[in-house]
Formats: structure tokens, sequence, C-alpha cells
């Protein structure tokens, strides 16, 4: 694969395992999300410029309006859990657990 | 150019200049002399009066009418609106009738109102109310006609709150907007009517072009601004109501000149109505109400001019009804005799309120016989003219009326309520006159009992002489121009008088009756309904406020905050999703690392199978 390649789709998988692998911290899953979605951009951009389809052009920009909104959405729920529970460690969220 | 029609449209236009002339002097920005009110106001409709006869003469005596257009106001995209002023014979026989009426009320006012530091502007506003009146009778066009329209109910408004620091003044204002208000949303929609189907505002069109229409929907508007202004049934309270204020605002306005306004529109715009029943039978019919019900109110009022205002009423009633009977020249003669009579009552309600330092109560008044006897004379050629005495100015009009009414082809519950309220008119005038002049006197012994004043009396003296042969001169002067019916049987002939003399004596046996105990309880429940006015504004002003702040009440707090922020908005939304995620998170454990590296797992062997 070419070095583009492999980078961006190391970058998502990076990414990806430090989404499911993370330790203490809910922030740090959402900023691996973030990464996640940059690697995605990119993806989509070099789509558009390989296969020279310029119809394409406005979908990167629709991802990143999209992961916006996501990531906003994120951080209300962090805000809400240090508000609830006082801390965003992940240790802390277990009231469903038996 | 001829020397008569020379003669005739610059006399009634300098008529309109002299009235206005006394406003343009009160822009000066320098303060009016005191006696401002005497020398510019009074003279100026003095003058203007005198004046205002020679186009009298020579309509008399040449039989010419007058269409005066001035100048080109305005173009609206269909049609144009000129100022335009039409002097046919209505608005040449009122207009010096309204001076001559005026001029004798503004004298009495520089006598009522003579401790009053506002006199100035009091007489302003009169003279700003008569230049609106003159306007109105006069237009040739309906803007024009809107225009004084509105100006007089403003004027109205003005004139009836002038003691604003009394409560009950201010809210008999607002009524009487409120209510003309209510009227001239139908002046307004026959107005639209005509411009969008007849594309003119000029009467003469619109008499024209009006044969090919169906004229229903304008006329109903029409009757409907009759209504407010002239207070017939429906929307009548304001009238009493507005003898809050002064006595010369209550002689001209609501007596003489600006509650005939409604019923001069419907005369004036009369050939519309000719042929077209509904609109007529609703003015026989409304009319025929509106006088039988508020001469039932006057028989038990003891405030003298609110029994004068109910007679009013009664009288604008029948001037309805005379509409409804296609005789619109019956009609103005009874506004033009009407005007001298029920002016000249008011001014001596006003000689007598101030004589007994301002008592409105007939229950304390009495025997003033002997100590006003000019007052208390013209009170009763006034009642007596009212009531239909035969060869006085009332009987001109309303003789002719009720013969007419006999030989007519109508409704007979019209005709019954009219002579009924016609035997009621000797009723309560003969109680006014008793209460007042008869017996001996029930008001405390320091009155400053006081006619000796010129300013009142020759003012009294003036419209006693107008109520006596007023009614002669304008018959024998004026050709009707739908011929009367001459023959009938002899009851018909003497309905009026018949039915006056039998109010008369039930009332002078009634009168017999007050000091012999004939019943032991009196019965209630009839009284009361006259004396609250048929609980009309008991009612009618509780119950519409209630509904309206009751349904703003409704929407605000069930509509909106209960319904749409509640349960459909926002919090609607949010209460669905709740439950729904309540039901979804039973079965969740909250493991969540542990979900995602198997996440993890399952996509890195499906991407090693693919790859393999």
């Amino acid at each position: 694969m070419t070095p583009v390649h492999f980078s961006f789709s190391s970058a998502f998988i990076l990414g990806l395992m430090g989404l499911t692998f993370h330790r203490t911290h809910l922030l740090s899953a959402l900023l691996c999300l973030e990464g996640m979605m940059l690697s995605l951009f990119i993806a989509l951009a070099l789509w558009t410029l390989q296969f020279e389809m310029t119809g394409f052009s406005a979908a990167p920009m629709l991802l990143l309006a999209f992961s916006a909104c996501e990531a906003s959405a994120g951080l209300a729920l962090l805000v809400a859990t240090a508000r609830t529970h006082g801390t965003d460690r992940l240790q802390n969220l277990n009231l469903l657990q038996c | 150019m001829h020397p008569t029609t020379l003669i005739l449209s610059s006399s009634l236009i300098l008529v309109i200049a002299i009235l206005i002339y006394p406003l343009l002097t009160t822009l000066n920005p320098n303060p009016q002399d005191q006696k401002w009110a005497i020398t510019h106001v009074k003279t100026s409709v003095k003058i203007a009066f005198l004046v205002s006869l020679l186009p009298l003469m020579i309509f008399l005596d040449q039989g010419t009418e007058t269409i005066i257009t001035n100048w080109h106001w305005m173009n609206t995209a269909p049609f144009d609106i000129n100022i335009s002023f039409k002097f046919d014979h209505y608005s040449i026989i009122f207009t010096p009738i309204a001076l001559y009426v005026t001029w004798s009320i503004l004298e009495f006012a520089s006598w009522y109102m003579h401790s009053d530091p506002l006199m100035n502007r009091f007489f302003k506003y009169l003279l700003l109310f008569l230049v609106a009146m003159i306007l109105l009778v006069s237009a040739n066009n309906m803007f024009q006609l809107f225009i004084g329209w509105e100006g007089v109910g403003i004027m109205s408004f003005l004139l009836i709150g002038w003691w604003y620091g009394r409560a009950d003044a201010n809210t008999a204002a607002l009524q009487a907007v409120l209510y003309n208000r209510v009227g001239d949303i139908g002046l307004i929609m026959a107005m639209a009517w005509l411009a969008m189907n007849l594309n003119s505002w000029e009467i003469q069109q619109i008499f024209f072009l009006s044969k090919n229409f169906d004229m229903t929907l304008p006329l109903i508007g029409l009757i409907l601004a009759a209504t407010g202004k002239s207070a017939q049934f429906g929307l009548h309270p304001w009238l009493p109501s507005a003898m809050e204020g002064p006595t010369p605002v209550s002689a001209l306005l609501h007596s003489s000149t600006m509650v005939v306004a409604g019923i001069f529109l419907l005369i004036r715009l009369h050939p519309l109505m000719e042929n077209n029943n509904i609109a007529l039978t609703t003015c026989l019919c409304l009319g025929a109400l509106t006088t039988l019900f508020t001469a039932a109110c006057a028989l038990t009022q003891n405030d003298i001019k609110k029994i004068v205002a109910f007679s009013t009423s009664s009288q604008l009633g029948l001037m309805m009804v005379t509409i409804g009977l296609n005789q619109p020249q019956l009609a103005f003669l009874h506004i033009c005799t009407h005007a001298f009579f029920k002016a000249m009552l008011f001014l001596c309600s006003g000689s007598i309120i101030h004589s007994l330092n301002d008592e409105q109560d007939i229950r304390k008044m009495g025997g003033l016989q002997n100590l006003m006897p000019m007052t208390s004379t013209c009170l009763t050629i006034g009642s007596l003219a009212l009531t239909g005495t035969p060869f006085l100015a009332g009987f001109f009009s309303k003789d002719a009326i009720i013969e007419a009414l006999n030989t007519s082809h109508l409704n007979a519950w019209a005709l019954i309520l009219t002579l009924i309220a016609t035997s009621f008119t000797a009723v309560y005038s003969f109680r006014v006159v008793y209460f007042v002049t008869m017996g001996t006197p029930r008001f405390l012994p320091l009155s400053p009992i006081n006619e000796n004043n010129p300013s009142v009396i020759n003012p009294i003296k003036r419209l006693a002489w107008g109520s006596i042969i007023a009614g002669l001169i304008i018959t024998s002067s004026f050709l009707p121009s739908k011929t009367p019916i001459m023959s009938m049987p002899l009851t018909l002939k003497l309905a009026a008088l018949l039915v006056t003399i039998i109010g008369l004596l039930t009332a002078l046996e009634l009168t017999a009756m007050t000091n012999k105990q004939f019943k032991i309880t009196p019965t209630i429940p009839p009284h009361h309904f006259s004396n609250m006015l048929g609980y009309f504004p008991a009612i009618i002003h509780r119950l519409t406020p209630k509904l309206n702040l009751s349904l703003g009440q409704s929407i605000a707090t069930q509509l909106i905050d209960q319904t749409w922020f509640e349960a459909t908005g926002p919090k609607g939304v949010s209460s669905l999703q709740v439950k729904m995620a309540k039901t979804v998170s039973d079965a969740q454990q909250g493991m969540i690392k542990t979900y995602l590296t198997i996440f993890l797992l399952t996509t890195t062997i499906a991407i090693l199978l693919t790859m393999i």
C-alpha cells in the first residue's frame, strides 16, 4: 500500500485501539475518537484527489461538521458525568453493575 | 358667471372659512385673551349663521343646489379623491339650523362654563366639532364624510371627558369611543366594498352604478355605522352615559348634531336603499325596537339629563323607522325640528342645574314654576313640542311620520312599538315637567336661583321661537319629493294625537295616585327593568370583557404553558426519550472497557479474515 494509505490506516487503527484500551479517563477516549475522525477526514480528502471525483469534494466538510457535533455531544456527556460523579474516571460509571 | 351661482358657492365656502378662522388664531404662540371664546368663537358662529341664510334664501327662491369641487387631493390607483362639497337641499337647510342652534348654545356656554379656567379650550373644542359636523353633512364623497365622521367622534370623546378628574366621565368617554368604533367598522366595510366594486367614493357615481349591483352588504355596513353613531339598540348605552359631559356638550353633540350623523348618512345614501327590502326592514325594526326600549328606560330615570338623553335616543329610533319607511325627507324634517326643542330642553336643564347648585336629580327639584318662570315655561314648550302638540315644531314632523306609518304596507309589530313609544314620550315628558316645575320645592332653601343673566335667557328664548315656528316654516317652504297619502280614516289620522293623550292621561292618573297609597308594596321587576336600562349595560359591559379575558388566560395558561411547553414541545421530547433510555439501559451492565475491547477484537478478526 502507498505510504499515505498506510499512514491514515495506522492512525485510524491506533486511535481505535486507544479508544478500546483506555485506562482511566473518559477524556482520553474522546480524544482518540477525535483522532479517528481526523484520519477519516484525510482518507476522504485523498479519495477525492486520487480518484479525481470533484463531486466528492464536499464530503470531508460534511464529515468535519458531523464530527464537531459528535464531539460536542461527547463533551456534554463528559461534563454531565463530572457534575454527577465528581470526576470522569471510568471506574465511577458503575451504577448499573451488578 | 351667473350671480346666483356665484353668490351661492362663495357664501357657502365663506361659511366654512368663517368657522375655521378662530381655530387658526389659536395657532398663535401668544396666549389668547380671556374673552377670546366670546369675541372670536361666538361671533364667528353668529356671522356664519347669518351668511348661511343667503344660500338658504337662494335655495328657497330658485331651488338651486350646488356641488363645489375644489382640489384634487390624492389619487389611489383606481380612482381620485377630491375635496368636494355637496350643498343639496339637505345640507343647505341643515347648515343654518345647526349654526343657529350652535350660536345659542355657545352663548349659553359662556354663562354655564363661566367659572372654568379652560373655557377658551372648551369653545375651541366645540368649534372644532362644528367644523367636523359641517364637513360631514356637506361631503360629496365618502372620504370627506369619513373625515367628518371621525372628527365628530373624537371631539365627542374629548368633550364628554371634559372633567377628566371624574372617573365616571372618563368611563363614559371611553364608552362613547368604543361603541362608535364598532359602528365605524360598518362604515369602513361599506367604503371598502364601494371602492372595490363601484370604483369610486363620489356619491354621484355611487348612485349611478348601484343599480347594477346587489347592495345588501354595504347597506348592512351603513346601518351598522348608523347604529353606532345614532345609538340604536345594541350600541346605545353610550348616549345616556355621555351625559357626564357639561350641559352645552350634551345640548350640541348629543341632541342636535352628532347623533343625527348616522341618520344623516342613511338619508344621504338613501337612493341605494330604496329598492333593498332587507335594508329597509332592518331599519324599520331596529328603529322601532330602539324607540320603545329607550322610551321605556326613560320612564323611571331620576336624572334630568338622562331622561332627555333617552328622549333623544327614542326620537333617533323614530328617525330610523322613517328611513325604513322609505321617507328620507320626513326623517330629515324630524332632524331639523328635533334640533330646536331638544337643544332647548338641554339648555333649560342646564339653567336649572346651575340654579340649584349642581342638582340633577328631579326628585330634589320642584315648584320652579314660580322661581324660574322663563326656564320652566320654555321647558314646558319644549316638552309639548317633543310630544307632538299640534302646530308646534314637533307636530309637523312627528305627525307626518305617524301618518306615513299608518298608511304604509309595513310590519305591524314595528307600528305597534312606535305607537307605544309615542305614548311613553308623553308620559316621561309630563314626568319631567311635573317633578321639576310643579308641586312644592324639594331642594335646599339657599339655592342660588337666578335666571336673570341675558346669556342664559336669550338663547333659550331664541330656541323657544325656533321650537314654535320652525316646523311651520320648513314644511311650508319645501315640497316633499314623495307624495304623502292625504286621505285616511279619521282614527288613523288622529292616531298620534290619541296615543299621546292616552299617555298623558295615564301619567296624570298615576300622579294623582302618588299621594294615596294605592298598593302596599310596589311592583319591583318592571321598575328595576326600566331603571337599570333593561340590564343591558350591566350584562354586556361585564360579560364581554370577562369572556375575552378568560379566553386570553386560557390561551396563555392552558395552550402555551401547559401544552406547548410541557407536553408537546422540548419537554415532551425529553420525557419520551428518557422513558426509552430507561428501558434500554436496564439491559446494560456498564462494563465499558470490556465491551470496547471485544469490539476491537471482533473488528481485527474480521479484517484478518478478509485479508487471508
